[in-house]
């Protein structure tokens, strides 16, 4: 075998591992919203302490995402493709942990209302719908990074601009709420603390997205006009 | 084939004055096509590396640049390849001095059996007249503009063959800067070197572009990306892809430019 073979087996192999690693890092991260918004809904301990586990091997695998993609940048120089692969997978493992983060910080407020105990308000249907939304924007964006498609994209941005949309909604509505009576204050608030991370979730899938784009076309996505 | 494309990149700056182009340059060693139509705009006061696996041909472009295949039978020209403009395959044009404005440095350090001081001196004394003190001031010259002269300075009259292999390819270099090329063909300068020699050959280079117009052919990859401005790649002969080097090693714009530079084949 020639020198040029050998290290590009080399290299392969570990840019092979680092995707195992990565696609698991996805699965943990999109489970960990998935399971916190499940855990608010039905009031459920059990699934929001899952969820901080979640979180921890979520920030235990990051750290062994950046460390994979040092060695790779150290030992292999990667070009090309296979160095916007691992630069895209060191910022995007960032976009994930923060993901896992928003979850634990939904778990940790389904444990306070769970502990402050009284009748438990449901879930505002909007913000049902706008964690539903968020968690299929978070689902299409590691998706086209495992699948290295980048022409879902463009829905992720589709999908944001509704999530946008309701965010507001959410936030007009829980406060006429709280303001009426119907919700006490302190649980409106928490709600318009998980208004607000899902918001910030959705917009980590749109930077998943973003980044995507750039590893598979080596193009940067053009940001919106409106947005100079 | 089709893959491959004829026109250079719009990405290479724009404004640069080239000194070398080729234009649907071919070259044959008898029935066998070395290179087949390449153009390609080297600007001036830039290096330019020419990358591609075994064979494929950029050696035998480099060469031509200062009409060394001219010396292996059956080789056969097409096309044109202008330095300066002027098309240095035109009836009338004399290689000897070609050769005086565009130098080239071998793969294998070569220097003559002869003392430092005389390798160096070597092409002034074919060029030019001189007296003893002009030469002894060329020579130095050519040593600093090397970085060498510090290595050497006390043993000039010593015999060449006695310097390390990064020495002597430092030596060739300053013999080739002697008579002030404008240009610096460069055929792999360090494949034969340790890291050391090759950083110090690197670093010569950067200083060399302020003054003259490099030209490297390299298996090495990453020396490409350290060292040039541009790159070209060749494969079978055609000019693939050409562009700064940059957007090469980061977003090539051709399959088999990121299947090479990737290792995928080669």
């Amino acid at each position: 075998m020639s020198e040029r073979a050998a290290q590009r087996k080399a290299l392969s192999k570990g840019l092979d591992r680092l995707n195992e690693r990565m696609v698991t890092l996805a699965e943990l991260s999109e489970l960990a919203i998935r399971k916190a918004m499940d855990s608010l809904a039905r009031r459920d301990p059990v699934l929001a302490q899952e969820v901080m586990l979640l979180d921890r091997e979520i920030y235990a695998l990051q750290v062994e995402v950046e460390g994979a993609c040092a060695d790779l940048i150290a030992l292999h120089a990667p070009v090309a493709r296979d160095l916007r692969t691992v630069t895209t997978s060191l910022k995007i493992t960032t976009d994930l942990d923060r993901i896992g983060r928003y979850g634990r910080d939904i778990a940790e407020i389904t444990l306070q209302m769970v502990g402050r105990g009284g009748e438990p308000v449901s879930l505002p249907p909007r913000l049902r719908e706008m964690a539903d939304l968020t968690i299929e924007m978070v689902d299409t964006a590691t998706d086209a990074f495992v699948k290295r498609y980048a022409d879902t994209v463009r829905d992720i941005m589709i999908v944001d601009d509704k999530v946008d949309a309701l965010h507001q909604e959410n936030f007009r509505d829980l406060v006429g709420r709280m303001a009426s009576g119907a919700v006490d204050v302190e649980t409106g608030a928490r709600y318009l603390y998980v208004n607000r991370y899902l918001e910030r979730v959705a917009d980590h899938a749109v930077n998943i997205g973003e980044r995507v784009v750039y590893m598979v076309t080596g193009e940067r996505p053009k940001p919106p006009a409106d947005q100079g | 084939m089709d893959q491959i494309l004829e026109a250079p990149s719009p990405s290479i700056e724009a404004g640069s004055r080239t000194t070398i182009e080729s234009r649907s340059l071919s070259i044959w060693y008898g029935k066998k096509q070395a290179i087949e139509e390449v153009s390609l705009s080297i600007p001036r006061l830039r290096i330019t590396a020419v990358i591609g696996p075994s064979g494929c041909g950029k050696s035998t472009y480099l060469r031509a640049i200062n009409r060394m295949n001219d010396t292996i039978r059956g080789c056969r020209i097409a096309g044109q390849l202008l330095v300066d403009g002027e098309d240095i395959y035109a009836p009338g044009v004399d290689p000897v001095l070609l050769r005086r404005k565009v130098g080239l440095i071998f793969q294998k350090p070569n220097p003559f059996p002869k003392s430092i001081y005389d390798n160096v001196a070597f092409g002034v004394r074919l060029h030019y007249r001189a007296t003893r003190a002009e030469l002894d001031a060329v020579v130095e010259g050519a040593l600093r503009h090397a970085n060498l002269w510090v290595e050497v300075k006390d043993r000039l009259k010593e015999s060449a063959l006695g310097l390390s292999g990064g020495q002597q390819q430092r030596l060739c270099i300053a013999r080739a800067l002697a008579i002030d090329p404008e240009v610096l063909l460069m055929d792999e300068p360090c494949s034969a070197l340790d890291p050391i020699a090759t950083a110090k050959i690197e670093d010569l280079m950067f200083e060399l572009k302020r003054s003259m117009t490099i030209v490297i052919v390299t298996h090495n990859m990453q020396q490409a990306a350290r060292v040039a401005d541009n790159t070209a790649f060749l494969y079978l002969g055609k000019l693939v892809e050409y562009g700064a080097t940059r957007q090469l090693f980061e977003r090539p714009r051709n399959e088999l430019t990121e299947n090479y530079i990737t290792g995928r084949f080669g």
